[in-house]
């Protein structure tokens, strides 16, 4: 019993850490619709000033908090006019891939400053401690609890009672209706990305107090738990984000309490998902509220798609499949190879995202479900390797579809976290159920890619392999989008209800959809699991969803041409930048947000 | 000053694949993570290395040819690491690759290395199939089917410790050492009470630690790196555990010191690598690392550091080429190392045996030699 309380105590103290993180999360998707990737990446500029002020200026604690508060609210300003406030009129896609765009400038100007290397950020606050059952809480908790509190009454009062206030919450209602009755809505955006910058910068500040520990990898995370969060207590709502954090260092921690710490994630991500079918407007929404997300597809804007004249494809084509006969260019074969591969699951997602508009953040989930799948059959049923690969795609398009099923009566953002969700579970499971998976020690030795006898393992086999793969199912996608599915997905995509009213079932296609679109990611897993030969639940990481829409974004939206010309830019990228050594992932940063500045619609344009 | 531009030259020299030199350098490709999250381990690793090269070089290199290395960042992903194996292959000047850091990122390029005959020297590299990818694949890392019993018998032996609970990291190395450990505390006749398996990207402890604190070990054992070792430290403190914690090698760093703080006092571990000790290449190491970077190093330096200066013993014995690499791991003998004393490698296993363990215990946020005191018992 006794532990009991302790597990409660433990929850409700990260629960408080986890506010943090959301409220801010919450303000700007109360505003502007947009899931702030960035948040992460203030959260981590935060502690560094916060670490330079204590460890060379040696400030008191509230100036520090001060300093902080102050230059995470430039910088917010900063991202919304330069990063933000140009993609104003694009469609609504495009700031959300600036945000992790921006994410990824900030995480590496951070590293490349103050080094890798994690610091201590040490807690000037008197060490007494408060007895509570067998633990105690420190000064820092009370703090922390007190700034999460405080704020949230603070912006409720801001909200409620000011003029800027009432401004905010008119825009967040209808953008255009409060531009109309005179709000300057660049004014409030301002507003809104300076207060929510300056809470992020705050919170990362006292997280590495409380944990002392501060390191520039540490935004992923702090993003990922936030998000988790504010979309328990309800997406855009202030108080429930303080509830939805505190719920879930509950859940985190009775989930540990009943099954064990590698269990903790998974529940974290398993009430998110029960949240978000049961309840998607969160916990705190009042039953019959409208949905928060437009009626109609303004998510992604229509735009006119560049049309590449066929002879340019069949010259790329012929191109691509001579290369190999060039001399000396095994490496770059590599790289295209993997190009090939990422272009496959970026056809996979162009196709959910582009054509269905189900943004889906969950992909890499398809290709390790692809990869694990091909390798078990391959080293536990000796199945040979191209039908290992085959049934791989068969068995990712059942399960995929399946996991993500729950899904389909969700709409714009909230597809996209759950998928998130969905494809965090997977990596999960995969780690946990290790009677199967091997857990954390992985598949080695699976067996090199090869088609009945003929061994494709060497630099130029792979190449063709996969190219062949990438164009047969660039074919059958084009087939698929030509055809009346075609037009039926793009009918779901721009206006779900005036589908449903011609009597589209929703479900069925959007279930076709993730069954085609499994099956190709479920190949590129199947592949790159036998060209790798060894695979744990690390090799598919949710940054590679990240990459995945990336790509298909800045190629253009249901665009398979731009697929693959985004899928050949960013593999290629960060290789082309080698040179530049510690800076090209800075360098890379740069260029993606540029590329959403100037094409916010894609290189190809949406189809 | 003279001296201060001569060394950056040189390891400016050493960073940059310098065309000019082209020809005469001798040079190993190195692949690790100099961004994303796991940046840290690999700017370790430059240190080391670095340092390495400074002394090689300053005695006029290996046959009057300067030795030198290309650092190409891999992120720790396995979709670059091929890439760079591939670029590496494919590179005459280049006659050894050293990493990759992580095993998904290190395994995922061992076919082409293997298929390109080129050694893959993964200094890193625990996993107990690494080596097992082929016979170019060797590995100078401590290996944990040996290091954990040394623990156990630290942790049991010596420490007299009865009950023991397991805290480790959920990743192929930590879930090695912790089987290894389970199967060494058992024989020696104290079975392992409690284990959690926790993330790498996990932070808070607490729940976990009160998991454990509930089966009553008289102490934890930390499978982990030191990063996440500090923050279990200090999060155990806080919840009032006042069980004896000990920490496996890799919790050996001054930067946990660093991260624990005051919690870190008390706590015990083993290094196979540690600046105190007298042995004249240690204390040479030690040294020109303080005047170098000013401040000590820790294990990943010392793997770093080794590596390339087993890098140039094989080059001075057995010549400049990929072959010679390749066949003289399994000849070469007697080469001095700050983490094994004189280092040889098991053919078969293509791994080093025998490393040399010190027990340490932290007192005064310091690390120092245990002096055989045994920790008091807990009344449970």
């Amino acid at each position: 019993m006794g532990s009991w309380f302790d597990y409660t105590v433990n929850g409700l103290i990260i629960g408080n850490i986890y506010a943090l993180l959301a409220v801010g999360l919450a303000l700007i998707f109360g505003v502007s619709h947009l899931i702030n990737f960035a948040q992460g990446s203030i959260y981590t500029v935060g502690a560094y000033i916060g670490w330079t002020c204590v460890t060379y200026l040696h400030t008191p604690l509230p100036v520090t908090m001060l300093i902080v508060l102050v230059g995470c609210a430039l910088l917010g300003m900063a991202i919304e006019r330069i990063g933000l406030r140009p993609l104003a009129g694009a469609a609504r896609i495009a700031p959300l891939l600036a945000t992790i765009g921006i994410s990824f400038v900030l995480d590496q100007v951070v590293q490349l400053v103050f080094t890798p290397d994690p610091r201590a950020l040490p807690n000037p606050l008197p060490d007494w401690r408060l007895h509570v059952g067998s633990g105690t809480i420190g000064a820092l908790d009370l703090l922390i609890a007190a700034i999460g509190i405080v704020s949230a009454a603070v912006l409720f009062g801001f909200l409620r009672f000011t003029k800027l206030g009432w401004a905010v919450r008119a825009t967040a209602l209808d953008r255009d209706a409060a531009q109309q009755m005179g709000v300057d809505t660049d004014a409030v955006n301002r507003t809104v990305f300076a207060i929510a910058a300056a809470l992020g910068g705050l919170s990362g500040m006292l997280v590495g107090m409380y944990f002392n520990h501060i390191d520039p990898a540490m935004s992923f995370q702090a993003t990922l738990k936030g998000v988790v969060a504010q979309v328990i207590g309800g997406m855009g709502n202030v108080p429930g984000a303080i509830f939805g954090s505190l719920l879930l260092g509950l859940t985190e921690s009775y989930g540990v309490a009943l099954f064990g710490s590698s269990y903790r994630n998974l529940f974290a991500f398993v009430l998110l998902l029960v949240i978000l079918v049961l309840r998607p407007n969160g916990l705190f929404a009042p039953s019959r509220q409208a949905p928060p997300e437009p009626l109609t597809g303004t998510f992604i804007a229509p735009s006119k798609p560049v049309v590449v004249p066929p002879f340019v494809v069949l010259i790329a084509l012929v191109a691509a499949a001579v290369l190999p006969l060039v001399p000396n260019i095994a490496y770059v074969l590599q790289t295209l190879t993997g190009a090939w591969l990422y272009a496959i699951l970026a056809l996979s997602l162009t196709l959910v995202a582009g054509t269905v508009g189900q943004i889906s953040l969950g992909h890499a989930g398809l290709l390790a479900i692809g990869a694990y799948a091909s390798a078990l059959l391959a080293l536990d049923l000796n199945m040979p390797v191209g039908f290992a690969v085959l049934s791989a795609g068969v068995i990712t398009a059942l399960l995929g579809t399946a996991l993500i099923f729950p899904a389909f009566r969700l709409r714009g953002h909230y597809v996209s976290i759950a998928t998130l969700g969905i494809g965090e579970i997977v990596g999960l499971v995969i780690l946990n159920w290790e009677s199967l998976t091997r857990g954390p020690i992985g598949v080695s030795g699976i067996p090199p890619l090869q088609l009945g006898g003929l061994a494709l393992d060497s630099p130029v086999g792979s190449y063709w392999a996969c190219l062949a793969v990438l164009v047969a199912l660039a074919l059958l996608q084009k087939r698929l989008l030509g055809s009346h599915l075609g037009r039926t997905f793009r009918a779901i995509r721009d206006d779900d209800v005036a589908a449903r009213a011609y009597g589209i079932s929703l479900n069925r296609y959007k279930g076709l959809a993730f069954a085609v679109g499994g099956f190709a990611a479920g190949i590129s897993g199947a592949i790159t699991a036998h060209l790798y030969s060894y695979i744990n639940y690390e090799t598919f990481t949710s940054q590679i969803s990240i990459l995945a829409l990336t790509m298909v974004i800045l190629g253009g939206l249901g665009n398979i041409a731009g697929a693959i010309v985004g899928a050949v830019a960013l593999v290629s990228l960060p290789e082309l930048f080698r040179f530049t050594a510690e800076w090209r992932m800075l360098l890379y940063g740069v260029v993606l947000l540029l590329l959403i500045r100037f094409r916010p619609q894609g290189v190809l344009g949406t189809v | 000053m003279a001296l201060s531009r001569r060394l950056l030259l040189l390891s400016a020299a050493s960073v940059l694949p310098a065309r000019a030199f082209a020809a005469e350098q001798i040079l190993a490709g190195v692949s690790g993570p100099l961004t994303g999250p796991n940046a840290q381990y690999g700017a370790q690793w430059k240190r080391g290395f670095d340092l390495a090269l400074d002394e090689i070089n300053g005695a006029g290199g290996v046959g009057g040819r300067p030795v030198a290395y290309t650092f190409e960042d891999s992120q720790s992903d396995p979709r670059q690491s091929v890439a760079i194996a591939q670029k590496f292959v494919s590179d005459p000047r280049i006659i050894i690759e050293l990493g990759d850091f992580s095993s998904p990122a290190s395994m995922a390029a061992s076919p082409i290395y293997q298929r390109g005959k080129l050694v893959q020297f993964g200094f890193t590299n625990s996993h107990p199939d690494f080596t097992k990818g082929g016979d170019y694949m060797w590995s100078n890392s401590t290996n944990q089917a040996e290091e954990q019993p040394k623990l156990a018998e630290y942790a049991i032996h010596a420490l007299g410790l009865q009950r023991p609970a397991v805290l480790h990291l959920n990743t192929d190395w930590g879930r090695t050492s912790k089987d290894a450990f389970a199967k060494a505390a058992a024989a020696l006749g104290a079975p392992v009470v409690a284990t959690e398996a926790y993330l790498p990207t996990d932070q808070d402890f607490r729940p976990s630690l009160v998991r454990v604190r509930d089966a009553k070990p008289d102490s934890l054992v930390l499978l982990s790196y030191y990063a996440d070792a500090a923050l279990l430290v200090r999060q155990a403190r806080d919840l009032g555990l006042k069980q004896v914690l000990v920490g496996s090698t890799s919790i050996y760093s001054p930067k946990f010191i660093e991260l624990a703080g005051s919690a870190g006092n008390g706590v015990f571990c083993m290094t196979s690598f540690f600046p105190g000790e007298t042995r004249p290449e240690v204390r040479k190491f030690v040294a020109d690392f303080r005047a170098k970077y000013g401040s000590d190093p820790d294990t990943f330096c010392a793997g770093s550091y080794d590596t390339m200066v087993l890098f140039a013993a094989l080059v001075r014995q057995f010549g400049p080429t990929r072959e010679a690499m390749h066949d003289g791991l399994a000849k070469i003998q007697d080469v001095p190392s700050v983490i094994y004393g004189k280092v040889r490698f098991n053919a078969e296993t293509r791994r080093v045996q025998a490393a040399n363990y010190k027990y340490l215990v932290i007192a005064d946020n310091a690390f120092t030699v245990w002096d055989g005191t045994k920790p008091a018992r807990l009344g449970l």
